[in-house]
């Protein structure tokens, strides 16, 4: 190499470094009134996690069209009045965007949203793995961000200062189930249950879930018999089937996508395999489709499993009606699923939070979530209430425990006042595949 | 003793719907030595036709397979015309890249057509059968799977006797050993090549619409067959269409026998174990051949 | 294959333009961090990175001539190795970097040696198939924590220069320091890439591409070479991933076994021209704004969810590779820019 060359190109190095080290920080945000919300909503619309994503798409444009159109009778934060009127009457945009279920996707897009769409607020992105990956870079702007679906506990124990969630963590969820389990001999359920198997699919979600569960197994005395991890994808499940079967559980423990569901329902129909408690952590029970596709042959009939709100019970609350309607203009006509109830409440919440505020600066923002105290008759979930923790996690987030019955439709169990309300008659021991296919 | 024998029955099983799903990628494959990254994709417009025409349609999967083998054999024609003919000429990472494109365009065709919502075909003959068993000693063999897998083993046996016994099936043979031998004897490759496409298209597509009765239908369903598709025309030996069968049983059995003793987590792991394992004793597969 | 500067007025040209792509991709970062858009430091990153591993790649797809669909294994034992450094011993990123790089190299030599035995097609399988058996070593194996991953802690202080040194940026700094860490070791790269090209490695992999029969008869060990070919590869794919580590700060197993730091590279080669040294640069610098692009609009608002932006993406692949299916670097562009400046062409095309 010529000498010159080198020269040129180090000299160029030094004066873009000085340039670096003098250079001060980045833009100032302006200051004066805005009319217009920005919310970033990092998603993954396509990739592995796109039947999430496009439920949490829904609740977005859900909350936007409750929050920039006036609906009088609704008893949700912001529902009557267009836009928001601590901001003049500014109306909340949403700034989306797809990560493609990939994390080094979701961190680029985030810092597009930030630094390029200068949004006030980042909202995803829907999976607790990604959501950890661009925690670290949101801290470092000093934006609030939130994702209220994403279960895993590890998301609010880092100690960071601009993430909030108002949905209950899978220590919770887990809680609830085997909460459940140990008050129900109480409660006119049955004393002989004393194995358990824990059956999960081998990513993130389901692994919180499976450490959660197998730590609180024990600890309510459940003998664990048989603790199999399944290869998310797969096609067959007949040799797992067969592993439980032969450990024989009294209560089954299952965490699995919808996909994955299918073929354990098929291959466990085939070897006759029924325990007789199937216990769930969302996975395929929170998923609408899944559900409706159990109708045919009463499939899913006496799984229970948690659930944000009573959704039998969900007549108490016309709002949670009124918000089913609304959103069903962008669902295409589905119902709203758990995930989706937790997501609208979520940005429920951050809208009320920043009409507080008045106003968009971070700070403002930022006190203005921490001091929430929102009581549950303006939800359209049962949780009870919202307020945070210093982990600035919803210490208030709570919910019900389900059970599947033979309309197909979920009925709550726990907590047992609820459940008389309901006046649901649970169903035990689950049925086996024969009196299903009778009952069709 | 159970627990294996029944493993080892469901292993078989799977084998056959494999091998369906394989075939068509070892045909493409065999002929031009084509690595085809979308054959997942096709499998699943299979899955979203069976579907789509039996909730518009009442028509049962097993009907619709035969309208739906002969679009997607057209697609498969249209893709390499269009496509696959113009990267033949270049390297071979290019002709892979552009069936990377094509599974980018297909899987996200599918997304935007139809959502990644799970859909779900709930009235078949095939699941009308779920749950009806055949008992051989302690041994359940669930019936849908077992005709699927049968409908699979005919499709094959259809297929072998077209590629050894006819001769258009000869021509296709004598393409893929000596292409410029062939023109002589007045066999136009292209014409093979773009049959070989739309034979190797409708089979996985086939493979899908059976597959639409047992599992669930969305934009993504493609990857978890195809994977083991590519490690079964590698160990059956390129080309080779008795080879994908035996080596889609191998990996059946391997599958299921793994999952049955060992972290179940890891039974593709393997599955591509034994791959290497096997390949390292007989480079070509086996029954490849060269 | 590339030669030394060519002498005369077209060297002269040549040096120019190596000069100014120099302080180009010095002083790019610059006038975003001053306007505050950070996000185009970070897709100048992205760029970066995966011309990287594209180089990388290269060796062993471009010049060995070897398909290799697995490299992504070799991101994910760097992005590994360096995390658990970190974390349990403190560790200093660019020492990390180092154990990180002689980890994967030794795993590489070990698991590829066997394989080489397989040629062409079925090697490439066996390649995908060491893929697949990493994926549930990722998910389940409790070394790493499994799925729920590792996590780096978060740095809390020290400018450009320290980050420069430890690979952590406090606060807004991400953005350039990141680009700027990406810049040094995309350097690296091309500097060894292009050592061992002109070097006799260099000779002895395309040897062995070209005719594997023939190279052994004049004595050379292919399966050896393939081995060194691979396990440069897997030291490039090593370093981006303990980048990537310290960019993320969180390692998930089906992050960094994710298909695209398999498909980006690879793509990049062959977009830009296989086998050529700057054929994955020009690729990824196509590719990744052209995918960013299409994101942020087409994936964007009313037409979220629809995968609109990756409909487009996959056609604009099979348009390039139909159109072009040697690379774009087989366009003749010394012709071009010969014809745009007026002057006639002075050496003949370069193959």
């Amino acid at each position: 190499m010529r000498i010159h060359r080198i020269i040129t190109v180090i000299g160029a190095a030094i004066g873009v470094l000085s340039l670096v080290a003098l250079s001060g920080s980045s833009a100032v945000r302006a200051q004066a009134p805005v009319s217009e919300v920005l919310i970033g909503e990092l998603l993954p619309l396509t990739g592995n996690f796109a039947s999430l994503g496009q439920q949490y798409l829904w609740a977005g444009q859900t909350v936007e069209d409750i929050v920039n159109n006036d609906y009088p009778d609704l008893k949700v934060p912001l529902g009557p009045g267009k836009g928001f009127p601590g901001l003049g009457g500014a109306k909340m945009t949403l700034v989306v965007r797809d990560d493609q279920s990939r994390g080094d996707q979701a961190r680029t897009l985030a810092e597009q949203l930030i630094t390029v769409n200068k949004v006030h607020w980042l909202n995803g992105e829907g999976t607790s793995g990604n959501t950890s990956i661009i925690q670290p870079l949101v801290e470092s702007y000093g934006i609030p961000m939130s994702c209220h679906p994403c279960a895993s506990p590890t998301l609010t124990e880092k100690g960071f200062k601009w993430f909030w969630r108002t949905g209950p963590n899978d220590s919770v969820m887990v809680a609830s189930v085997f909460q459940f389990l140990k008050e129900w001999p109480a409660h006119g359920g049955p004393t002989t249950l004393k194995t358990i198997a824990l059956f999960t699919c081998d990513n993130l979600f389901c692994q919180d879930n499976r450490k959660i569960a197998a730590d609180l197994a024990e600890k309510s005395g459940f003998k664990i018999v048989a603790d199999l991890t399944t290869k998310t994808g797969a096609t067959t499940l007949a040799s797992e089937v067969q592993r439980l079967q032969s450990a024989n559980p009294d209560v089954l423990f299952y965490v699995q996508y919808p996909a994955e569901t299918t073929v354990f329902q098929a291959d466990a129909k085939r070897a006759g395999f029924m325990p007789k408690v199937i216990a769930t952590s969302n996975g395929a029970y929170s998923d609408q489709t899944w559900l409706n596709a159990q109708k045919a042959n009463n499939g899913a009939a006496a799984w229970l499993g948690r659930d944000p709100t009573a959704i039998d019970l969900a007549s108490r609350k016309p709002s949670w009606k009124q918000v089913n309607d609304i959103y069903k203009k962008y669902s295409r006509g589905q119902d709203m699923g758990e995930l989706s109830m937790r997501e609208i409440t979520g940005l429920l919440w951050m809208a009320d939070t920043i009409n507080r505020a008045k106003s968009v600066e971070p700070a403002a923002l930022a006190k203005a979530a921490n001091e929430t105290n929102m009581t549950p008759d303006v939800m359209i979930i049962d949780y009870k209430g919202i307020k945070f923790n210093q982990n600035r996690q919803n210490e208030l987030a709570t919910g019900v425990v389900t059970q599947v019955g033979w309309d197909n439709e979920k009925h709550t169990i726990w907590p047992w006042e609820l459940a008389k309300q309901a006046g649901f008659k649970t169903i035990f021991p689950a049925p086996g595949w024969q009196e299903r296919d009778s009952k069709k | 003793m159970t627990l294996f024998l029944q493993a080892v029955a469901d292993g078989l099983q799977m084998g056959l719907l494999y091998a369906l799903v394989a075939v068509g990628l070892t045909i493409i494959w065999g002929l031009m030595e084509m690595i085809n990254f979308a054959h997942g994709e096709f499998m699943m417009l299979g899955m979203f036709g069976a579907w789509g025409l039996s909730v518009s349609l009442g028509w049962d999967p097993l009907v619709s397979m035969v309208p739906l083998a002969v679009i997607m054999y057209g697609a498969g024609v249209l893709v390499y015309r269009l496509l696959m003919r113009r990267v033949q000429r270049g390297e071979i990472f290019t002709q892979i890249f552009a069936t990377v494109g094509l599974f980018f365009f297909i899987q996200n065709g599918a997304v935007a057509v139809f959502t990644s919502d799970y859909r779900f075909v709930e009235k078949s003959w095939l699941t009308g059968l779920s749950g009806a068993h055949i008992t051989l000693g302690d041994v359940r063999i669930g019936v849908p799977l077992l005709v699927g897998g049968l409908i699979a083993l005919a499709l094959f046996l259809i297929l072998y006797l077209l590629i050894d016994r006819t001769d258009f099936g000869l021509a296709l043979q004598a393409t893929s050993e000596d292409r410029d031998a062939a023109m002589l004897v007045g066999i136009r490759p292209q014409r093979m090549y773009a049959v070989a496409w739309g034979l190797g298209t409708a089979l996985v597509a086939i493979a899908g619409v059976i597959l639409a009765n047992f599992f669930a239908v969305y934009p993504q369903a493609g990857l978890s067959f195809t994977v083991l598709a590519y490690a079964i025309v590698a160990l059956g030996g390129f080309g080779s269409i008795l080879g994908t069968l035996m080596a889609a049983l191998v990996v059946g059995v391997v599958q299921s026998v793994t999952a049955a003793y060992l972290p179940p987590a890891f039974k593709d792991a393997f599955v591509f174990g034994s791959y290497i394992l096997i390949g390292l004793l007989r480079p070509q597969g086996l029954f490849g051949r060269f | 294959m590339a030669a030394s500067s060519p002498p005369g007025r077209a060297g002269r040209a040549q040096q120019v333009a190596w000069v100014l792509a120099a302080l180009v991709a010095i002083l790019y970062p610059i006038p975003f961090e001053q306007s505050g858009y950070v996000y185009y430091e970070t897709v100048g990153f992205l760029v970066l990175l995966n011309a990287m591993l594209g180089i990388g790649w290269n060796i062993i797809g471009g010049w060995a001539g070897q398909f290799d669909f697995g490299p992504n294994i070799f991101f994910a034992t760097g992005a590994y190795t360096a995390a658990l450094l970190s974390i349990h011993f403190g560790w200093n990123a660019w020492l990390a970097l180092l154990g990180a790089v002689v980890v994967s190299v030794i795993i590489c030599a070990a698991v590829t040696y066997p394989i080489t035995r397989l040629r062409g097609h079925y090697f490439a399988i066996a390649t995908v198939a060491m893929w697949m058996i990493a994926q549930p070593i990722g998910a389940t194996w409790e070394l790493i924590n499994g799925s729920r991953g590792l996590f780096l802690p978060v740095a809390t202080g020290g400018g450009f220069v320290h980050g420069m040194l430890t690979m952590e940026f406090a606060g807004r700094g991400k953005g350039l320091g990141f680009y700027y860490l990406a810049l040094v070791l995309f350097a690296l790269t091309v500097w060894g890439a292009r050592a061992a090209e002109r070097s006799k490695l260099g000779f002895y992999f395309r040897a062995v591409r070209d005719d594997q029969e023939g190279a052994e008869g004049i004595g050379i060990d292919s399966r050896l070479y393939k081995v060194i070919a691979r396990c440069l590869m897997a030291a490039i794919f090593a370093a981006g991933g303990v980048l990537y580590c310290f960019w993320a700060l969180a390692v998930f197993p089906d992050q960094v076994l994710e298909v695209n730091w398999n498909i980006l590279p690879m793509m990049a080669a062959v977009v830009g021209g296989l086998g050529r040294l700057w054929g994955p640069v020009l690729g990824s610098i196509i590719l990744i704004p052209i995918s960013q692009l299409m994101t942020a609009t087409l994936g964007a608002g009313p037409l979220a969810g629809r995968g609109i932006d990756l409909i487009i993406y996959g056609a604009v692949i099979m348009l390039i590779a139909g159109w072009r299916p040697n690379g774009l670097l087989s366009l003749p562009w010394e012709r071009w820019a010969a014809r745009l400046l007026g002057r006639a062409p002075a050496q003949p095309v370069k193959s």
